[in-house]
């Protein structure tokens, strides 16, 4: 145990979120007879400015070289912690953290045993942080180049504005074009306007551009090296493979729409006057809206969430298709004026700019809207002998609580949005995670929208989650702002958490060199020593844990520290401790 | 069992004088103003609902425009301006129409100027029969007594005998009325010891329209029960007492201060109500159906030469008087014969009625439920 | 009074401890018997950590990382698969029931799955009592070099000597 320890302790108040249910005042007690703890304060938001001061002061005043914050997770705010020693002219590193609000005071209702328990966090981060070393930070150069994957609305953004900055860009798009699911649709809601001209505009300065690089019929099939310098292996079909050297990944490879066939009640694939919303663009395209043996449909009815919002197929909404299916109502009306639109849908979700308006539109034209319960999806049959229609859509209707036949003569299924079947390899690929539904999950949903746990690797677009095209032209620009931000720099940080292989307890087995999944361990055979690439180092510590020999060090995570925080937790709680 | 969607229902209403029913996004407003809203009627929400869902079998068998007595508060409280009041006078035409089994109602409220032609050709053929009829028994001078022109006994015959008509017509379509909301609900069963409990709802609210006296507005229900009394007292005058105002030269001032009364109170609601649409002074007022219109320019043209024609007649001037007089029943025959049973007159049944029939579904439900509670209870103690 | 056990819960940062994160995020109550220490991957999870953990007086250790093909160290989750098992061998021979190490799988969206995890186990460790170590493993507890030369004698025993 070190002896010239100064620690200063601070426990966050969280305003109530943290004091409610911990006594802060009995953890900063309790905590201040520790040895070595300077100082202990509790202060009612300790990532406000005044609270970021008190430690600076405390840091200078009092001399303190190591700091503990008990407070929200280290995922949100130990850079703002760290920024604060660094201000104080302490290492960054001599900091550490117990995370009291998510995995305690929100989680537990009982103030005695979340009490106990922030006790021992905190007592484990007190014991962890003696043994905290000052670590300097690695400076690596950032190519310029970008790699974008996939020629949707999101990556030709992405792609036209780091090459409109003058900045080398790689676009790979699977298919044969540029375009993605955008180059499906017909109309844009809720302005109407043509999504042939949106895209046509993005492809036309993406192929004028010098910088870009479209590489159709493309996939990206290996991804290696860490951010700033990335070797990308590029396969081209029936065209060379390709070895790119880029500073940063940007993910944008879109959705696929959900099969309609499994719903089986609304008739898809059973009556061919049953149409996707994507065979209804194509209609609408080709300024053909008839049925399928080429009468002009009297009745219309489109059924909302197919797909989306059930609990059995996906519990999310696809965000698009009630704009889209108001839109439908537009186009249906303009093109065929006696036709009357039905909207069998579940909660009208018209958010957005011009949304609402959009709805009271549609409504005036006479849009029949009609709610059904979600997991309840009418039912799609033949009409009877005598009907003036082609179908009738049964729906049980939430508002009223009637059971209601609606004529229809063309069945438009509002098909919602699904993460893509081969999702898994692009995460994979590029070493990001997917969530339950399969989409790509961002670094932080509100503070870190396009930014993933891999350092480098953006999403934007609707890889993310389903979104419109205002929102994923957002994320792609946000995207493309971040990249420029590091291109700017020329060079990145590395983080100073990696591993250190101690060359005298190094017995040269190369276990580790196989075990290392970034090969960031070269062996050198004159030494018969192997050592370590900190650059390359990803600090995940699977060499240290494997090495016979305990020669490899994780820096900032020694089994030194790990042992101290596991004697900390337990020391007060344990059944045998007392 | 499902109910068949008419998409077109709202298309059809709006020929009957319905707006803005789609603008309607179910707040909720209107019937948390209304003071008849709640417990089995949820107006005009309810019927706004119905009508956006183009439920037409749902709202042919509602009673709930008939329990609504347009105070406009409803109208005046939506945030959408979907106008619920309007929209409820326009079902109240609508299901005039549906009631009505000749259709004649259907045209009417659909085609005002078949309305107009129709009352047209009825005064034609009203002023050109009284005309040849005076003119072969009578004496165009004379007014009363012997060799009158329009004698009183035949005018009395010909108003019972038209009565009788209108009662038959009207009673028809009382009946289909009553088929489709209650006789012809399989899930209602009204047991026959109620129609004879309640029966006297009926009279009771044509009488006194205390329902409409709960509005929280009670100007328009005053202005009504004048007119409504003032008609009344009129109808009952001619009916059995036509000989005491048109025998002279002896005057009957019982009778004739009734007939003054009434005369005022018909030209006073008339005055008053033509200037309220045309200034648009309160809320039921705002829009005006073209059959509003007919029916007021009909009810001032009566009072009219009603009033010209008396005054002719006790001035001592029998042969202008007795031109008038076929004015006047020009003016009467067509608005009896085509407003009473196919157009807006024809409220003065359905009104009562519906008050009745809802008492009556009301208890046909609880009757329903009886046997439900019992179950429940020996359920309890078991 | 029930008993109430200690669990020590080793979470690997990238899924793990964000999916405890969410929990919190989500207010998903679950009960207070774990105590979480942070790892930058399950990989990280050395033998002689648990032992430790045994020995410093937890009633059982709970080891949390990515679902497998899911690792943000692409396959470290594997190796802490393939050490578990050892691990299993290695309690057993120190008189540890086998129930009380857990390996599970938490991905950085389950936090609903992580506070069903936490009190299932609360609930399996209060069935089972507190955990009582021969005092040939409590005398380990502060002798770091010895665990390891524990650990490594049952690995050279069980046989298992390829990570990779």
């Amino acid at each position: 145990m070190k002896d010239d320890c100064r620690i200063g302790f601070y426990i966050c108040n969280c305003g109530t979120n943290i004091a409610k249910v911990v006594d802060a005042e009995q953890v900063c007690e309790r905590i201040a007879g520790l040895p070595g703890v300077a100082c202990a304060r509790a202060y009612k938001y300790m990532c406000s400015n005044p609270g970021q001061e008190m430690i600076t002061r405390d840091i200078r005043e009092r001399g303190l070289n190591r700091v503990v914050v008990a407070a929200c997770s280290p995922r949100m705010h130990e850079p703002t912690f760290r920024k604060a020693l660094e201000a104080a002219g302490l290492n960054p590193y001599l900091l550490e953290m117990a995370n009291i609000r998510e995995q305690c005071s929100w989680v537990h209702d009982d103030p005695r045993a979340a009490t106990a328990k922030a006790c021992d966090l905190a007592h484990a981060a007190v014991r962890r942080v003696r043994y905290h070393q000052p670590l300097e930070k690695v400076e690596a150069s950032y190519a310029p180049a970008t790699l974008v994957l996939g020629g949707g609305i999101a990556g030709l953004t992405v792609a036209v504005e780091l090459a409109e900055a003058s900045q080398p860009v790689y676009l790979v798009e699977r298919e044969g074009k540029l375009g993605g699911n955008v180059g499906r649709a017909d109309l844009t809601a809720p302005y109407l306007d043509s999504a042939r001209d949106i895209l046509a505009e993005k492809i036309a300065r993406a192929e004028a551009s010098p910088k870009l690089d479209i590489l159709l019929r493309s996939e990206l099939v290996e991804l290696r090296g860490f951010v700033g310098n990335f070797r990308a292996t590029v396969r081209t079909t029936g065209g060379p493979t390709r070895d790119l050297a880029v500073g940063a990944v940007v993910v944008c490879t879109g959705y696929q729409e959900f099969d309609a066939t499994r719903i089986e009640r609304l008739g898809y694939g059973r009556f061919p006057d049953v149409i996707t919303s994507f065979e209804l663009e194509r209609r609408l395209r080709m300024g053909r809206l008839e049925t399928d043996d080429g009468r002009i449909p009297r009745y219309v009815s489109i059924v909302h969430c197919v797909g989306s919002r059930n609990p059995r197929y996906h519990p999310y909404c696809s965000r698009v298709c009630c704009m889209t299916a108001l839109k439908y109502g537009h186009e249906i009306k303009s093109a065929l004026p006696a036709a009357m639109v039905t909207d069998l849908y579940v909660d009208m979700l018209s958010f957005g700019k011009g949304g609402e308006d959009f709805y009271r539109r549609t409504s005036e034209l006479k849009t029949m809207f009609l709610m059904y319960e979600k997991g309840d999806p009418p039912r799609v049959r033949a009409a009877e002998p005598g009907d003036d229609c082609g179908l009738l859509v049964q729906v049980n209707e939430r508002l009223s609580g009637e059971v209601i036949d609606v004529p229809a003569d063309l069945v438009v299924l509002m098909v919602g949005m699904e993460a893509r079947a081969d999702g898994g390899d692009v995460a994979r690929t590029v070493g990001i995670s997917q969530d339950r539904q399969g989409w790509f999950i961002e670094s932080h949903p509100k503070l870190a929208p396009v930014s993933t746990a891999t350092e480098g690797v953006y999403i934007a677009g609707c890889c993310q989650s389903p979104k419109d095209i205002p929102d994923s032209v957002a994320q792609a620009r946000a995207a493309a702002a971040m990249v420029l931000a590091h291109v700017a720099q020329g060079k990145i940080e590395v983080d100073a958490r990696f591993a250190e292989i101690d060359p005298d307890r190094c017995s040269g087995c190369r276990m580790c060199n196989e075990l290392c999944p970034y090969t960031a361990i070269t062996f050198d055979p004159d030494e018969r020593r192997s050592s370590v690439q900190s650059a390359l180092c990803k600090a995940c510590g699977t060499c240290v844990a494997a090495c016979p020999s305990g020669a490899i060090t994780a820096r900032h995570f020694t089994d030194k520290q790990i042992f101290e925080q596991i004697e900390g937790v337990l020391a007060w709680s344990s059944s045998r401790s007392s | 069992m499902a109910v068949r969607a008419n998409p077109h229902l709202i298309e059809e209403l709006e020929k009957y004088g319905a707006q803005d029913v789609v603008k309607c996004y179910h707040c909720g407003n209107c019937s948390a103003t209304c003071p008849f809203s709640g417990g089995t009627y949820l107006f005009p929400r309810k019927s706004m609902r119905y009508l956006q869902m183009g439920l037409e079998s749902r709202l042919r068998a509602t009673l709930e425009p008939w329990l609504c007595y347009y105070c406009g508060e409803c109208s005046d409280q939506c945030p959408r301006e979907a106008e619920p009041g309007e929209t409820m006078m326009s079902m109240r035409r609508w299901l005039t129409s549906r009631y009505d089994f000749t259709g004649i109602s259907a045209l009417f409220y659909r085609s005002w100027r078949a309305e107009l032609i129709a009352i047209v050709v009825v005064a034609l053929l009203t002023g050109i029969g009284l005309t040849i009829f005076g003119l072969t028994y009578g004496d165009l001078n004379v007014y009363d007594g012997e060799g009158a022109f329009l004698p009183a006994a035949a005018i009395h015959r010909f108003d019972w005998a038209m009565a009788i008509v209108l009662v038959i017509l009207l009673g028809i379509n009382c009946v289909r009325m009553w088929w489709f909301t209650v006789g012809g609900d399989r899930g209602v069963r009204v047991p026959l010891r109620e129609y004879l409990k309640l029966a006297f709802l009926v009279p009771l609210h044509f009488f006194t329209q205390k329902r409409f006296r709960q509005c929280n507005e009670k100007r328009p229900w005053a202005v009504h029960l004048v007119l409504m009394f003032s008609y009344l007292t009129m109808l009952i005058l001619i009916m059995f007492f036509l000989h005491y105002l048109q025998d002279g030269p002896a005057i009957n001032w019982v009778a004739h201060g009734f007939g003054y009364a009434a005369a005022l109170g018909l030209v006073g609601t008339a005055i008053y109500a033509v200037h309220g649409r045309i200034k648009k002074t309160e809320t039921h007022y705002r829009h005006s159906h073209e059959t509003d219109w007919i029916f007021l320019g009909l009810l001032a043209l009566v009072s009219a030469t009603g009033i010209i024609q008396h005054v002719l007649h006790r001035t001592g001037q029998p042969a202008a008087a007795n031109v008038l007089y076929v004015a006047h029943m020009m003016g009467v025959v067509p608005m009896l014969v085509l407003e009473v049973p196919f157009s807006k007159w024809s409220h003065m049944a359905y009104r009562p009625l519906a008050m009745y029939l809802s008492a009556l579904r009301e208890k046909a439900v609880a009757v329903e439920s009886a046997p439900a509670d019992k179950r429940a209870a020996v359920a309890q103690t078991a | 009074m029930e008993f109430e056990p200690i669990i020590v819960g080793f979470l690997c940062n990238w899924c793990s401890y964000t999916g405890a994160d969410l929990a919190g995020t989500a207010r998903i109550k679950h009960r207070p018997n774990l105590r979480t220490i942070r790892v930058m991957c399950s990989g990280r999870v050395d033998p002689t950590f648990v032992l430790k953990a045994f020995a410093a007086g937890a009633d059982g250790v709970l080891v949390c990382g990515c679902h497998p093909g899911d690792c943000h160290y692409i396959e470290g989750n594997y190796k802490t698969m393939r050490r578990m098992e050892l691990l299993g061998q290695l309690v057993r021979a120190y008189g540890i029931d086998e129930r009380r190490v857990r390996l599970e799988w938490v991905s950085a969206s389950e936090g609903e799955r992580f506070a069903r995890l936490v009190d299932e186990m609360t609930l399996e460790l209060r069935q089972l009592g507190p955990c009582k170590l021969r005092p040939t493993v409590a005398a380990l507890a502060n002798d770091f070099d010895g665990l390891s030369r524990a650990v490594t004698a049952q690995v050279a025993a069980s046989g298992e000597v390829t990570h990779g």
